[in-house]
């Protein structure tokens, strides 16, 4: 218990030596050795030297690699916006509306989706909105509808809606906690200075939240933007995604180096969108001091 | 409180649209129907004794649960090694090696899969039940160290402090004091990896060795209509599964709080 | 006030010092505590009297110097093998215990039975006034009641000494008051030293024997409460304990035991040299204590000297009155307290007063 900084610092690394351990192994390691693939020349199912750069010259010139990478991007970054924006007035009626004794049943009855099955989650959307799928039969059954609407079909906005769906709970968490946060006497501060309810949210209970906002946009962006089962099921599996592509790439075609280069290009984008919400969220506590 | 109609029905409908697809589950699951559409026909308990027959996805159950239980088992101890070091130490490199650990949330889980896989492949390691296990715990420890650390951060250290000085080991120390106050975290951290675990598809998918994985069949049954029915049954056993085990992680964190005599601040999550 | 002189010590610090990285939280600590003494760390916070009463718990390693107990060298001995046992500043009640269960913590290894084990508890229990107690969930016990269970839990164990670390500071006034006393008799009974942390001064000055007043990792003084508050060894000292006026001085001439100096105000005074601390290098001031002031009433006359003053402030406390006042038609202003008593009426701001003092009460700092 009598603990010099160095006594203290040998316990500390033999305490968490077994989990650093597994993590250098499993993880650095693996994650190193993307890194250096990205680099060696290929061939089908190995690589040898020499080192070069042309796979990722590769990702520069051909117009395939670019169009996965932006288009994942742009569905994520949607799917972000529309999960967050529609979990804000949830995780706001939760916080403002609700008795405090009945929030924790609230906001368990919010995540209890979150922890069903997401395969099964993901299935009953094809089930759902997939060809001859429970939409079309009960339109066209109702007479709504003469021909199947086939919303499966429908690509990116099917993808969309589905991602939507699976990652909203995620949304409401930590927005909720943020507003939780607020000063309720600031809210009352802000009225009895004469501000309309309206203007005192804009003012006040928006910007103070914003971190969680910021929080659940980076929640919902990452398994998003990573996501492999919902193009596969849903868009006519023609739209494939960031994961869709490392898996040709790497398991289809075998081809590691160029394989590698996507995955570290991938890795790259997602670590400079995240940081740029980190960023965002450092510049709103900022702002508050 | 303040009435708030418009923001009650919102949130009301879209609770509804969380919902929706899941309560299609004992919908149809009970339905006598070969397809699922509207109009119902009648009622039937066949599907579950489809789903009962099922030879493969008993042994893709099976093997779920044997992974499930040990990837929870392992997370849950390297995040208590991790929790209680960063917590109660500090020592060179511990925000790296944090970050490692914690890496995975920020990762798309594909590119953990496939940087694990080449190694493996390269290694001449097969691929089995055990190299699912290995990569899920990659996923799952994040969540075990989050849910850890807070656990250990609640714990007072003069608590610690008080066993030593009535002339207590280290030892003694961690098995009367502090394994006793965060054991509702370690139940939590455990049930959380469970779920998580059961549910994960990605790493099953690749890093199986073809052999059913629960998650990795039921994905496949979906393709095929017939079988959509039978799969609805399992979804719903599923559903009320987690949240019998979800209630039960509720219930053990809320009696964590009342032991320790603190007060309820919100879900676990 | 006992005199702690004849005893035996118990506890020896020898240039102690501590490190935090670059930070100096404990500079050149040296002194004795003695057996069976009720001595008081007392200092504002951040004045290292936590830390060193940590050290000599054993929860914090000192960098260097030598803390003896009882004739034993502790560097080598962890917390767990100290003959001290501590009571937390937040009890640090064991939560998934009851009552019981807390107190008997200590014994686990004991080699007593489990009866006599439970009658130790029980004992003890009925020592700090909770007896019946044991089966209470240690959770559901108020403020005063945790604080006598943890009292009960070290007592337990018959340690050569007791450490409180600021014991009282969660309990409200009345119930605080109260366990000072409890505490100073429990300390009579039991006969143990205790060596209790707190930044309360008048804490100290009501339940100890001997007191260290703590600064900035050193102790400025060592002694018994009383000489600390009549002859504060510097301005610190004086201004942390009580309330002290300071009056600037010229010293005009140290003869031998004899020091002569002229007060801003008080004019020439001839005061002993027991009354001038060790010189610390500063401006040359002298402290008067606002009770050794009175105001003197129609023909009363002063003992010793009087000096003409002129209310500045009056400040009514019911039982007693503090008074401002501009001393002898100079800019010089100190604060004297008077009881009110019948036939004595509060006077006014504005009024012509003369104030009575005695040499015998100045202190000089310089």
């Amino acid at each position: 218990m009598a603990a010099t900084p160095r006594s203290e610092a040998r316990a500390g690394l033999k305490l968490i030596s077994p989990t650093a351990i597994y993590v250098i192994l499993l993880l650095a390691v693996p994650l190193a050795t993307v890194l250096v693939y990205s680099v060696m020349t290929g061939g089908r199912a190995n690589v040898s030297l020499p080192l070069t750069f042309d796979n990722y010259a590769q990702l520069g010139t051909k117009w395939v690699y670019g169009y996965i990478l932006l288009k994942s991007l742009l569905i994520a970054l949607s799917v972000t916006a529309i999960t967050v924006l529609l979990a804000y007035p949830v995780a706001y009626f939760v916080s403002f509306h609700i008795k405090p004794e009945r929030k924790s049943l609230w906001l368990f009855l919010i995540t209890i989706p979150f922890w069903t099955s997401y395969i099964i989650r993901v299935s009953l959307w094809f089930v759902i909105i997939g060809k001859d799928g429970l939409l079309d039969s009960s339109l066209m059954s109702l007479g709504i509808m003469d021909q199947p609407l086939n919303l499966a079909s429908y690509g990116i906005p099917s993808i969309i809606l589905v991602l939507a769906h699976a990652y909203a709970p995620f949304a409401v968490l930590p927005i909720f906690v943020s507003l939780e946060k607020v000063d309720r006497s600031l809210l009352e501060a802000g009225q009895d200075l004469g501000e309309s309810r309206w203007i005192t949210f804009l003012r006040v209970t928006l910007p103070l939240s914003m971190p969680g906002v910021i929080a659940s946009s980076l929640i919902v962006f990452i398994p998003t933007v990573g996501d492999y089962v919902t193009p596969k099921l849903v868009g006519d599996g023609k739209q494939p995604l960031i994961a869709n592509f490392i898996e040709t790439q790497l398991l289809k075609l075998q081809d590691f180096p160029q394989g590698s280069a996507f995955a570290v290009v991938s890795m790259l984008m997602v670590a400079i969108v995240s940081i740029g919400f980190v960023f965002l969220n450092k510049r709103f506590i900022g702002g508050q001091k | 409180m303040k009435k708030a109609p418009f923001l009650r029905s919102y949130t009301l409908f879209y609770l509804l649209f969380l919902y929706a697809p899941i309560l299609l589950l004992p919908i149809f699951a009970f339905n006598s129907g070969k397809v699922v559409a509207f109009p119902l026909q009648g009622f039937t308990l066949g599907w579950f004794s489809e789903m009962l027959a099922d030879e493969n996805l008993r042994i893709a159950a099976k093997n779920s649960l044997i992974i499930a239980l040990s990837v929870a088992s392992m997370s849950t101890v390297l995040g208590v090694f991790a929790a209680r070091a960063s917590v109660r130490y500090s020592f060179p490199g511990k925000a790296p090696i944090m970050g490692l650990i914690m890496l995975p949330l920020v990762l798309p889980e594909m590119i953990v899969a496939m940087a694990l896989l080449v190694v493996l492949l390269s290694l001449n390691v097969p691929l089995s039940l055990f190299t699912v296990i290995i990569g899920q715990v990659l996923i799952t420890t994040p969540f075990a160290v989050a849910i850890l650390t807070s656990a250990f951060q609640s714990l007072d250290k003069s608590l610690e402090e008080a066993a030593m000085d009535l002339g207590e080991t280290a030892w003694g120390t961690f098995r009367l004091i502090v394994l006793p106050l965060v054991m509702p975290g370690i139940m939590a951290s455990f049930l959380i990896c469970f779920t998580i675990s059961f549910d994960e598809f990605i790493i099953s998918n690749f890093l199986g060795s073809g052999q059913p994985i629960l998650s990795v069949y039921i994905f496949g049954q979906f393709r095929f209509p017939a079988k959509v029915p039978s799969m609805l049954a399992l979804g719903t056993v599923l559903v009320c599964f987690s949240i019998i085990l979800l209630g039960f992680a509720e219930y053990m964190r809320r009696r964590g709080i009342a032991k320790a005599g603190g007060k309820d601040s919100g879900g676990f999550l | 006030m006992t005199t702690s002189d004849d005893r035996p010590t118990m506890i020896e610090f020898k240039d102690v010092h501590k490190y935090y990285g670059d930070y100096h939280a404990l500079r050149g600590i040296n002194g004795t505590i003695k057996a069976g003494e009720f001595f008081s760390l007392l200092g504002p916070s951040g004045c290292g009297k936590t830390t060193l009463l940590r050290t000599i718990a054993g929860f914090e390693d000192i960098s260097s110097g030598v803390i003896m107990i009882d004739g034993k060298d502790m560097a080598t001995v962890a917390a767990n093998a100290r003959p001290t046992n501590m009571v937390f500043q937040s009890y640090a009640i064991f939560p998934h215990m009851t009552v019981a269960e807390n107190v008997g913590f200590g014994l686990r290894k004991d080699p007593r039975s489990k009866e006599e084990k439970a009658k130790a508890v029980a004992e003890a229990l009925e020592m700090v006034g909770l007896k019946g107690y044991g089966n209470r969930a240690a959770h559901a016990l108020s403020g005063g009641q945790r604080q006598r269970v943890a009292l009960a839990r070290a007592l337990i164990l018959k340690p050569k000494v007791l450490l409180l670390d600021e014991p009282l500071s969660a309990l409200d006034k009345k119930m605080r008051e109260h366990m000072q006393v409890e505490l100073i008799k429990l300390q009579r009974q039991v006969g143990i030293t205790f060596i209790l942390v707190t930044h309360d001064q008048e804490e100290a000055l009501v339940m100890s024997d001997r007191i260290a007043v703590m600064f900035e990792g050193e102790i400025a003084q060592l002694d018994d409460p009383e000489t600390l508050y009549r002859r504060p060894a510097n301005k610190k000292v004086a201004n942390f304990i009580g309330t002290m006026n300071f009056i600037p001085a010229e010293i005009l001439s140290e003869t031998g035991d004899k020091v002569e100096i002229e007060a801003k105000g008080l004019g020439r005074v001839a005061l002993d040299i027991a009354q001038a601390p060790v010189p610390t290098g500063e401006a040359p001031v002298v402290g008067l204590r606002p009770e050794t002031l009175t105001l003197l009433y129609d023909d009363q006359k002063a003992a010793e000297r009087e000096t003409e003053g002129l209310i500045d402030e009056v400040i009514y406390l019911g039982d007693m009155t503090y008074y401002d006042v501009y001393l002898g038609g100079t800019d010089v202003e100190v604060r004297l307290s008077m009881r009110n008593v019948p036939g004595r009426p509060v006077l006014d701001v504005g009024a012509k007063v003369r104030v009575a003092w005695s040499p015998s009460a100045l202190v000089l700092f310089r």
